[in-house]
């Protein structure tokens, strides 16, 4: 089963004078329940990559689609409400509500489903702040609480609303290496106890080595996908022989699952 | 909401200082505002309670038609002097006293001198309480019903160059149309809010007016209550139950002499309004510069919550109610520093000079009214209301991926 489709994913904006491609014909479809990188240089495309996918950013031109919601076309309010019920987020920074504790912020997406009471929510956030072990910091606010721990609140507040798809946009950057390892061991074992798809951005390579799926962009242009099987990378190589060629003139049949 | 109420709250105590900036701002606005209105307040009651206590009186009895055109035949608007309604008025609630009167005019002379007055013939008695606003300056009132005094008013006498004790004719026509003289004596000059009146008014005992004139009848019984906000109470109360038909009851606000204050009123409240608008305009700058900072500061937050799935009118209201939570604690703020401070202007009282037609200064206070207070806070929450709309806009329409970078 896939929960992630992209077809001929184009993303252009505006530098100044000159127009800018971040994506170039980017087409890739995500199966469910993978722990998934995506690795390349800063300014290669990877951000924006993982910000189309949840729908925080919109494509110049192609097709998306997620959790079976072709968000095409979507209205900013449709697509709040996808963002809401499927989607969670983790930054780079953290981006806890400073005014907020721990159990607050992780209670936050949960204020805006209806169909779940005072009591509910607080089940949730519990059971969450537990997962991530920090059930005796639910009153402490961000800036009382170190890096790690910051990083796992906001994990625990991506999986309040039980999403199909959790998204990190360099999660360990931030962190020093062995909190790093901590995060990245805590989101593998979510993955593989709550059957949550993870895709990450990173270029990290001891990060890339604890994903079971890699999609290496470069210059906005898919080059290489892999798939590990038994602590072994099989990699497939899409780069264009020839490194003088331009990557946007770039014809791509990258299309694979990865 | 109240999820909305605790986010602002807490948004606002995050940054104290520049909050406390805007609360400053609201708050000063607020007690300026009650001060300049409770300043006026006080302006328009004494001059209110100035022409109540000196002439209208709360409510007059009269002849109908006798405040249009009794100057040009007032004894067409003989009243008696008293009847089973004046006792019916006298007995009804939260009046003070009625007090007849009869209005007339003639010449006045001493010696070589005669000008023209305009006369009122009073009852000492009731009289005193319902001219409460009308000081002896110099002597002393009229002894009785019956004696042969005038009290003047103190630009009537030095126009005439009168003096306390000495003796002046008084010349008028009688109601059969004949001229008639008294001799009197002076044993008191008064002043009245307008210098106008005390130019011309003198005042003699209603006895001694009715031998004159040859009649034995009033004008007008005049109505003098506790409180001025009585007046429509009592006057509902009252007027059906008057039994002759020929009898008006007239409230001060719609006599023809009220106009003055009412226009003075309508003058000065505009001016208010002005002022209104300045301070409206104070609060608009002041909590649209604290959110559009507190916008600034929270890009990144506002890009969080928006990726994390709240919608953009979610974030609308969030800063709508951030600016009307700084604009209700700025308002309370400015209640209390306007009461404290119109208190201590009211302690100590402002010096005013004499305002036009009047012949001396007086201590201002300021009154600050319920009313007054409403406003003022009404106006706060409103423009703060209204100031929030525009950050909060612009905090809506972010670009989420652009707004999470922010500041990184």
């Amino acid at each position: 089963m896939t929960i992630v489709v992209l077809e001929h994913i184009t993303k252009e904006y505006r530098l100044g004078e000159h127009m800018v491609r971040a994506l170039d014909d980017v087409t890739l479809s995500i199966e469910s329940g993978v722990f998934l990188a995506i690795a390349g240089p800063s300014g290669s495309g990877k951000s924006t990559l993982l910000n189309i996918i949840g729908c925080i950013d919109t494509a110049s031109s192609g097709r998306i689609s997620v959790a079976g919601h072709d968000v095409s076309g979507q209205t900013p309010d449709q697509l709040a409400s996808l963002r809401a019920r499927t989607i969670g987020f983790v930054f780079q920074t953290f981006n806890l509500l400073p005014v907020l504790t721990a159990a607050e912020n992780v209670e936050y997406p949960l204020l805006q489903m209806q169909e779940l009471d005072k009591e509910d929510r607080k089940e949730r956030v519990q059971e969450m702040l537990e997962l991530v072990q920090l059930g005796k910091f639910a009153k402490h606010r961000p800036n009382q609480l170190s890096g790690g721990q910051r990083q796992r609140v906001a994990i625990a507040r991506a999986l309040v609303t039980r999403p199909e798809l959790v998204l990190a946009d360099e999660p360990t950057a931030n962190l020093d290496h062995k909190t790093g390892e901590g995060i990245l061991a805590l989101m593998r074992d979510i993955n593989r106890k709550l059957k949550t798809t993870f895709i990450f951005s990173t270029h990290d390579k001891k990060v890339i080595d604890s994903a079971d799926r890699l999609v290496g962009i470069e210059d906005g242009t898919i080059r290489l996908l892999g798939v590990r099987k038994e602590g072994q990378w099989a990699i497939t190589n899409l780069s264009r022989k020839g490194p003088a060629q331009p990557a946007k003139k770039s014809q791509s049949e990258e299309e694979s699952n990865a | 909401m109240r999820l909305d109420l605790s986010l602002a709250a807490r948004s606002v105590l995050r940054q104290r200082r520049r909050s406390l900036f805007g609360l400053f701002a609201v708050a000063f606005g607020v007690a300026a505002l009650m001060i300049a209105a409770g300043f006026f307040e006080f302006n328009y009651d004494s001059m209110r309670e100035g022409v109540i206590r000196s002439r209208l009186g709360h409510i007059q009895a009269v002849k109908r038609g006798y405040l249009e055109s009794g100057a040009s035949d007032p004894f067409k608007y003989i009243i008696p002097e008293t009847s089973e309604d004046r006792l019916l008025l006298q007995s009804a609630p939260y009046v003070t006293v009625v007090a007849p009167r009869l209005s007339f005019n003639g010449l006045i002379s001493k010696g070589e001198s005669t000008i023209a007055f305009l006369g009122e013939g009073v009852d000492p008695v009731p009289e005193a309480k319902a001219s409460s606003f009308v000081p002896i300056v110099e002597g002393r009132n009229l002894a009785g019903p019956d004696v042969s005094e005038v009290i003047l008013g103190r630009g009537l006498a030095e126009n005439l160059g009168a003096k306390v004790g000495d003796k002046v004719v008084l010349l008028a026509t009688s109601a059969r149309g004949a001229v008639n003289a008294v001799e009197v004596t002076v044993s008191g000059m008064f002043i009245s809010s307008s210098k106008a009146y005390d130019d011309f008014a003198l005042r003699l005992p209603l006895g001694t007016a009715q031998a004159l004139l040859r009649t034995e009848g009033v004008h007008s019984w005049l109505m003098v209550l506790e409180h001025t906000d009585r007046t429509e109470y009592v006057l509902k109360k009252t007027e059906p139950k008057i039994k002759s038909s020929e009898i008006d009851l007239v409230p001060w606000y719609e006599a023809p002499m009220a106009d003055f204050y009412n226009k003075t009123v309508e003058l000065f409240s505009s001016q208010v309004g002005i002022l209104r608008v300045l301070v409206a305009i104070i609060i608009v700058l002041s909590i649209s510069n604290t959110l559009m900072n507190n916008v600034r500061e929270r890009t990144g937050e506002i890009g969080t919550c928006m990726a994390l799935g709240d919608t953009r009118r979610t974030v609308l209201r969030r800063f709508i109610v951030e600016g009307a939570v700084v604009g209700f604690f700025g308002g309370i703020a400015g209640i209390v520093l306007g009461l404290v401070l119109g208190g201590v202007v009211s302690y100590y009282g402002i010096p005013m000079p004499p305002p036009p037609g009047m012949t001396i200064g007086y201590t201002a206070r300021i009154f600050i009214t319920p009313r007054i207070v409403f406003d003022a806070m009404l106006l706060a929450v409103v423009t703060a209301f209204l100031a929030g709309i525009f950050p909060a806009w612009k905090a809506s329409r972010m670009v989420i991926t652009d707004a999470i970078r922010h500041g990184r």
